[in-house]
């Protein structure tokens, strides 16, 4: 029984019973029980047959195995990209197309040819090689706009190896730009020029095969002559990117990880907390999180380690200050804040009053402005501190004032920014400080607007910044919500603005409070009459008392 | 599966369709002043 060997890129076949690869540990056989003979009944047995240790258990089964433990560090790698889709390239339909992962393996002494280079279609050595640069990276066309970190200078070590194995082949090198710039690879860069490299800047727009040979021919535009450049050469090597892993979207659903707009994993802080998830005693190491080189990999993952072992050694942790509570009481059990709350701080099961794991709570409020029953309370932010600071914003000349509801990490630190960089902007603003948007209840702006604000503005950070992973998804749907019910009570919904503001964007902080004070200009009188008469809270009804049992009724 | 949603820009009036993936996660801004009040307002159809 043989199999492509996956290792090898499918270049060699493997049996049913291998080791994965020479450098594995443990270095042992694993048993491919998909496609091996010898199980239920046996068919086969051969390896069972010359085992002196008796390892061989066909009836052995992957199990779950459930730990406690104190920390994680997710280090789930990469996927390599799959050119099959630029089909410009002919990767599907010419044999000496190949991958920088097949020329890995192509060139490796541990190769399926024993390091001797030669090319798939007719297995001789080719003698001129080309290498395309960015295939599945910095491509929006195809959704990878990122630049995938290592391929350059793979790329430029591949050239130095053929360089250095064969001096007679020549190399061409088609790019967009290389980018070396960590320690020593300028030099690199340079020594690979100084072999013989052809650095042409362009990538080919055509390949075609000459049928009688397997030869392939490259159309490419030089970018830096501006002439239309035709390449005859023996084989060509895409230099794939790189993605994130598909089981990505599991782990992040797992651990309540956030992603960046690539389908990388999200850190805490880029500066301040590079390897920390926004999950508390969770940490990154390597490509999961954006794409890196080994050294690059090898540092996270030393820095996850140390931030793990600080964690777990501290032999006590300090939460939040600014958790959720729940009263059990008046809660009734609808699981609405287990539901958004983004660190799945909240446990819930049907009919069962809502438990807040103070270790997990970040403290964004999200919970607290959804739950409809007031059965929530935030530290620190109380629904009733935050409606009294509303009213005391508004308690004089409301008219003549913008309500700003910031958040803590990025809105209102915008507005720091565009302070001590001496913007200016209209003082009619009046700025309120939430830790996250998702705190801003439906609640505190319909207050807002009955305490006579003309204009009311909730603003956080990015959807890319959120500090508490993707807590202002729930400030989009609540401001959605809320603009419905203004259009419904007559009061025009223009009046409530919604904005991205970042920690960095004084300029547009200032602008948006511009904008708004433009706005507010031209709400006139009746309207803020209207809307504070519209938007008054109505009388709750009462339940009506459940009926008695006729038994207990009964004398 | 992408449908083609209707959106109004709440601070210039501006409205706009776009295809929106079931379950896509974007920040959205007016293509034309660039605000984040995005409101949506109701889906013109699948794609």
């Amino acid at each position: 029984m043989t199999q492509p060997d996956e290792y090898q890129m499918g270049l060699s076949s493997r049996k049913a019973i291998y080791i994965p690869f020479p450098q594995a540990v443990p270095c042992s056989y694993i048993l491919d029980m998909e496609h091996c003979l010898g199980n239920n009944p046996i068919a086969c047995g051969k390896c069972q047959d010359v085992c002196e240790k008796q390892a061989i258990n066909y009836d052995d089964a992957d199990e779950v195995i459930t730990r406690e433990v104190g920390a994680i560090i997710v280090a789930i790698g990469l996927d390599v990209y799959d050119p099959t889709e630029m089909d410009e390239y002919g990767y599907t339909r010419y044999d000496n197309v190949i991958t920088s992962m097949e020329f890995e393996r192509l060139i490796c002494a541990g190769g399926p040819t024993a390091g001797h280079f030669v090319r798939p279609g007719d297995s001789q050595r080719p003698k001129r090689i080309g290498f395309v640069q960015c295939v599945g990276s910095r491509n929006p066309k195809i959704g990878r706009p990122w630049c995938s970190n290592i391929c350059c200078m793979n790329t430029v070590k591949d050239t130095l190896l053929l360089a250095d194995h064969y001096p007679d082949v020549e190399n061409v090198v088609y790019y967009q730009d290389i980018r070396a710039f960590g320690k020593s690879f300028e030099d690199m860069f340079q020594r690979s020029k100084e072999a013989g490299t052809r650095y042409v800047r362009g990538l080919p727009g055509d390949v075609e095969e000459n049928p009688t040979n397997g030869n392939l021919l490259v159309t490419v535009e030089n970018t830096t002559s501006g002439k239309l450049e035709r390449h005859e050469l023996d084989m060509l090597v895409l230099s794939v990117g790189v993605e994130p892993p598909k089981d990505l979207a599991k782990i992040s659903g797992l651990l309540t990880l956030s992603k960046t707009s690539d389908g990388f994993l999200m850190e805490s802080h880029p500066k301040l907390k590079p390897v920390d998830a926004p999950t508390r005693g969770v940490y990154f190491a390597g490509f999961c999180e954006s794409p890196k080189d080994i050294k690059d990999s090898v540092c996270q993952a030393g820095a996850a380690a140390s931030r793990a072992g600080a964690l777990l050694n501290a032999g006590k942790i300090t939460i939040e200050a600014i958790t959720s509570q729940i009263d059990a009481e008046s809660c009734t059990k609808c699981g609405v804040c287990a539901r958004v709350c983004p660190y799945g701080a909240i446990q819930w099961k049907k009919g069962e009053v809502a438990v807040v794991i103070e270790a997990a709570c970040a403290g964004c409020g999200a919970c607290g402005a959804a739950c409809q029953f007031g059965s929530i309370t935030m530290r620190h932010f109380t629904d009733a501190q935050l409606v009294a600071q509303v009213r005391a914003i508004m308690a004089e000349k409301p008219k003549e004032k913008v309500m700003v509801f910031a958040c803590n990490w990025c809105s209102y630190a915008g507005g720091d920014m565009a302070g001590i960089s001496r913007i200016q902007y209209p003082a009619t603003n009046r700025v309120m400080r939430t830790m996250c948007s998702a705190r801003v209840s439906e609640d505190m702006v319909l207050e807002a607007f009955r305490v006579g604000a003309p204009i009311v503005l909730v603003s956080g950070c990015h959807y890319a910044d959120c500090h508490y992973i993707n807590a202002n998804r729930q400030t989009v749907q609540r401001v959605q919500r809320l603009w419905n019910k203004l259009e419904k009570a007559g009061v025009r919904p223009e009046r409530l603005q919604l904005e991205w503001i970042s920690a960095a964007e004084g300029q547009k902080f200032a602008q948006v409070m511009k904008q708004m004070e433009e706005l507010r200009q031209t709400v006139t009188d009746e309207e803020i009459a209207h809307a504070m008469e519209a938007l008054k809270p109505k009388p709750k009804k009462k339940p009506k008392p459940k009926a008695e049992p006729a038994a207990a009724a009964a004398p | 599966m992408a449908t083609t949603e209707t959106f109004r820009c709440m601070m210039c009036g501006h409205e706009y369709q776009e295809q929106v993936e079931r379950g896509e996660d974007k920040e959205r801004s007016c293509p034309k002043c660039r605000s984040n009040s995005i409101r949506h307002l109701r889906g013109a159809g699948k794609k």
